[in-house]
C-alpha cells in the first residue's frame, strides 16, 4: 500500500473533515451556512471550497506538478484572497490537511504526507501572492483604463505612453 | 405536500450549542479593515451640497471629529424619519429574525461575514431603535441583564462606526426583500441609515464628490458642457468611419420630440462608450427613417442619481434637473438610456419628488403608436422599452451577423429587475440582435439577480476586496455559462454594471467581455447609406472580416 492509494482509499473521509476544517476557518453563525451542501450557485463559497480541496486530493494521489496544485487551489484561494483573512490564515486551512490525515492513516506515511502538504502550501502561497497582485492591479489601473482611456481615444487628454519613455530614455 | 419539513428534520436543524458571546459584544472591537470601506467624503464636496460638519476625516482614525451632540442629532433623525416614513416603522418592528434573509445578500455569501446577513446589518440599528424608542427596550434596559434578553443596546461610538462600517457593505440591491416573509426591505433599511450618517458628516467620497460634481456641473464626473459635447462628437467621427454615416446629435434643441438622458457614464467611461454609440446610431436611423427628434442636452447630462445613496432631499435636487431641462426644450417626453440605479430613482421616487410633470405628454412612441403607460405619471421611458417596442412592431432593419461573434448572457441589474420590473425587454432585445444567448442558472437572474457587488456608491477602487467578494455569486453563475455554453459577453443595462462587471470579469472570469445592450443594437441595426462595414464599434473586425485585417 503506498500514500499515493491511502489518499486515493480515505478520499471521502479525509474530503469532509478537510473541508469542515477549511469551512471552520470562518465565524460560526457564517459556518453554518456556508458549510451546508446546498446548489452552487446559492451557496458558491461552500461550493467551491469542497470542489478546489476535492481536486487536489485527487491530484496529491496521482502524479502531479506543481502548476497542477496552483491551477487546482486557485478557485478557493482566490476567494480567501479578498475576505477577512491575514494571509497566513488565507492559506492556512492547507496545514489542517496534516492533522487530518494523521487521523486516517498508518503512522509510516506521516512524514511524506507532512511533505506532500507542504508542497501544497507552498503552491497556496503561491497562488495567494498572484491572487493579491491582481486585486492591486485592478487597484491600480481600473479608472485609469475605464476613463482615461475613452478621454485619450477622444483626444481629450494626452499621456505619453510606457514605449514613449522608454524611447526616451534611449535616445 | 411534498416540501414539507419533517418534525425530525425540523429537530434536526436546531443548534442546542451555546453561543461563544453576545454578537453585541463585538462593537468593542469593529475593525475597519481596508479594502473594505470607502474613502471619507472630501470636506469640500460636503460644504458645496450645504451638507453637516464638512471637515476632513479618515474612517481609521479614533477621532471621527464628530459634533459634540452627534447621538443627540442621530436621534432625532430617527425620530424624525420614523414619524415621517411608515415603511421605516414597520420595518424596525417587524422582522421576526427569521433568518430567510440571511444566506441571500451577496456581500454575506462572498465576505462570509455574519453582519452582511441582512437580519443582522439591519439589526445593527434596529437594536439602538429598541433601546431608545420602544416602551419594551426602555423597561427592559433599567433591568439587570434586560438590554441582552430585548436586544437592545444604546448608541455609542463603537455601535456607530460599526453601522457605518457595514451600511457601506450593503448595495440596497434587495435581494434579501425578495425572500423576506414580510416584505421588509432591508435596502430602505440601507438608505435611512445613509440619511442619519450625512446628519453627522459621515459620507463616502466616492458619493459624496459626484453628488457635488452633478449638483454643480450636471455629471457625476464633472464634465463641463464643452467636453460632454466633444465627447459625443468624437464617437460620431468615430461612427462615421466604421459606417460612413454622420451621426450627430442635436444638444438643447428647443421642440425636439424626446429629451434623452443617460448616465454620464456612458459618454465618459469605457465600455459604456460603446452603448452611447449605439445610442446615436439608433437616434440616426430614427430621424432618417421616421422623422423622430431626439435632443441630448448638457445640462441634464447625467441619469444617474447618487443624491439616491445620500438622503431624499439630496435626490430630488438632482433629480429635478430632467424635469427642468424637458420643461424648457418643451419636448414631450423624456427617454432613458440605460443605466441602474437611476431607474429606482425614476419608477419610485421622481414622480412624487419632483411631479407631477403636467407639462409633459403620457409618453407615446410616434413611431409605432405603444402608449407607456408604465410611465403615464414619470413620463420617461426607458430605452430598451423603446427599442423592444420598435423591434416588436418591425421598425427596424437588423443584421444578426454582425453580432455573430458574441455569446451572449444577461445580467439583471439590480434596480430595473427589483425596482422597475424590467426582465423581458433586454432579452427580447438581445434575441433580436443576437443569434447565441444562453440565461445563467434561474436563482440567480431576474428577480434573484445576483447584484455585482458595486452599486449604492461603492463602485470606488480604494474597496476592491469587498467588490470582489461581493461579486463572487455573480461570478460564478458567470463562469458556469461561460465554461458550459462558451458564453463571451456579459450584456447589461448598467452604467455602474458596465464599469463594476467589466472588473469582475478580469478578477474571476477573464475571458468575458461586458457589453451594454445597444451597443450591440448598434451594430445590428442597417443604417440608410451606410457603407459596407468591416468593424463594430470598438474598431474590431466583424465576424467573417477578420481576414481583411
Amino acid at each position: 500500500m503506498t500514500l499515493k492509494q491511502t489518499i486515493e482509499d480515505n478520499h471521502t473521509i479525509l474530503l469532509k473533515k478537510w473541508f469542515q476544517a477549511t469551512i471552520d476557518t470562518y465565524p460560526a453563525q457564517s459556518a453554518k451556512i456556508l458549510g451546508k451542501d446546498v446548489d452552487r450557485f446559492d451557496n458558491p463559497v461552500g461550493a467551491v471550497t469542497r470542489e478546489s480541496l476535492e481536486d487536489i486530493l485527487h491530484l496529491l494521489a496521482s502524479d502531479y506538478t506543481s502548476d497542477a496544485l496552483e491551477k487546482a487551489l486557485d478557485p478557493v484561494i482566490r476567494i480567501r484572497a479578498v475576505q477577512a483573512f491575514s494571509a497566513a490564515d488565507a492559506v492556512s486551512f492547507i496545514l489542517a490537511l496534516k492533522n487530518i490525515g494523521e487521523t486516517v492513516m498508518d503512522s509510516s506515511f506521516f512524514r511524506e504526507f507532512d511533505r506532500m502538504v507542504d508542497q501544497v502550501l507552498l503552491a497556496g502561497f503561491n497562488r495567494l501572492m498572484k491572487c493579491r497582485e491582481d486585486i492591486f492591479l485592478l487597484k491600480a489601473t481600473e479608472s485609469k483604463r475605464r476613463i482615461h482611456a475613452a478621454f485619450e481615444r477622444a483626444g481629450l487628454v494626452k499621456e505619453l505612453k510606457e514605449e514613449d519613455l522608454l524611447g526616451s530614455k534611449k535616445s | 405536500m411534498a416540501d414539507e419539513i419533517t418534525p425530525d428534520e425540523l429537530l434536526d436543524k436546531i443548534d442546542y450549542g451555546t453561543p461563544s458571546g453576545d454578537w453585541m459584544d463585538t462593537t468593542k472591537s469593529v475593525q475597519i479593515r481596508p479594502g473594505m470601506y470607502c474613502y471619507a467624503a472630501k470636506a469640500e464636496s460636503v460644504e458645496t451640497l450645504g451638507l453637516p460638519n464638512a471637515r476632513p476625516w479618515n474612517p481609521v482614525e479614533d477621532d471621527w471629529k464628530l459634533p459634540d451632540d452627534w447621538q443627540q442629532i442621530l436621534h432625532e433623525g430617527i425620530k424624525e424619519r420614523l414619524e415621517r416614513f411608515r415603511t421605516f416603522k414597520i420595518f424596525m418592528d417587524v422582522c421576526v429574525r427569521c433568518g430567510a434573509c440571511a444566506d441571500k445578500c451577496h456581500f454575506f455569501l462572498g465576505t462570509g461575514d455574519p453582519k452582511n446577513m441582512p437580519v443582522l446589518r439591519s439589526e445593527l440599528l434596529r437594536s439602538v431603535y429598541r433601546n431608545d424608542f420602544t416602551t419594551a427596550g426602555k423597561i427592559l434596559q433599567k433591568i439587570p441583564g434586560g438590554q441582552r434578553l430585548g436586544g437592545n443596546r444604546p448608541l455609542t461610538l463603537d455601535a456607530l462606526k460599526e453601522m457605518w462600517y457595514y451600511f457601506f457593505q450593503c448595495t440596497e440591491c434587495r435581494r434579501c426583500s425578495v425572500f423576506c416573509p414580510y416584505g421588509i426591505d432591508t435596502a430602505e433599511i440601507t438608505i435611512m441609515a445613509r440619511e442619519l450618517f450625512n446628519l453627522i458628516g459621515l459620507n463616502i467620497d466616492w458619493i459624496a464628490t459626484p453628488v457635488s460634481n452633478c449638483y454643480q456641473t450636471g455629471n457625476h464626473l464633472g464634465i463641463q458642457p464643452h467636453a460632454f459635447k466633444d465627447m459625443l462628437e468624437f464617437f460620431v467621427e468615430d461612427i462615421e468611419d466604421i459606417t460612413g454615416v454622420d451621426c450627430t446629435p442635436n444638444f438643447q434643441k428647443k421642440g425636439a420630440d424626446i429629451l434623452f438622458i443617460t448616465p454620464s457614464g456612458d459618454v465618459f467611461a469605457d465600455p459604456g462608450t460603446y452603448t452611447c454609440q449605439g445610442y446615436l446610431i439608433l437616434f440616426q436611423y430614427l430621424k432618417e427613417k421616421y422623422g423622430l427628434d431626439v435632443t441630448w442636452s448638457t445640462y441634464a447630462s447625467e441619469g444617474g442619481n447618487f443624491g439616491f445613496f445620500t438622503s431624499h432631499e439630496t435626490m430630488k435636487r438632482l433629480n429635478a434637473k430632467m424635469y427642468a431641462e424637458a420643461k424648457r426644450l418643451g419636448v414631450k417626453w423624456i427617454l432613458g438610456g440605460e443605466c441602474g440605479h437611476m431607474w429606482r430613482v425614476i419608477h419610485q421616487y421622481m414622480d412624487t419628488m419632483n411631479g407631477p410633470a403636467d407639462f409633459l405628454e403620457v409618453p407615446v412612441n410616434p413611431i409605432t403608436g405603444t402608449r407607456f403607460d408604465n410611465a403615464a405619471s414619470t413620463k420617461m421611458v426607458h430605452i430598451t422599452e423603446f427599442t423592444a417596442d420598435l423591434i416588436k412592431h418591425g421598425k427596424l432593419e437588423l443584421d444578426k451577423s454582425r453580432n455573430a461573434n458574441r455569446i451572449m448572457t444577461f445580467h439583471d441589474s439590480c434596480n430595473p429587475a427589483r425596482g422597475m420590473g424590467l426582465l423581458d425587454e433586454p432579452r427580447y432585445v438581445i434575441n433580436n440582435v443576437c443569434d447565441n444567448f444562453y440565461e445563467m442558472p434561474p436563482n440567480t437572474i431576474r428577480e434573484n439577480t445576483f447584484c455585482c457587488g458595486s452599486g449604492a456608491g461603492l463602485n470606488a477602487g480604494e474597496n476592491m476586496e469587498l467588490r470582489m467578494a461581493g461579486a463572487l455569486p455573480r461570478a460564478t453563475a458567470l463562469k458556469f455559462v461561460h465554461e458550459k455554453f462558451g458564453v463571451n459577453t456579459l450584456g447589461t443595462i448598467c452604467a455602474i454594471d458596465r464599469a463594476a462587471l467589466s472588473t469582475l470579469c478580469e478578477y474571476w472570469v477573464p475571458d468575458v467581455e461586458v457589453a451594454g445592450i445597444h451597443e450591440l443594437v448598434g451594430n445590428a441595426l442597417i443604417l440608410p447609406g451606410e457603407k459596407e462595414r468591416t468593424e463594430d464599434l470598438r474598431m474590431e473586425p466583424l465576424p467573417g472580416c477578420e481576414e481583411e485585417e
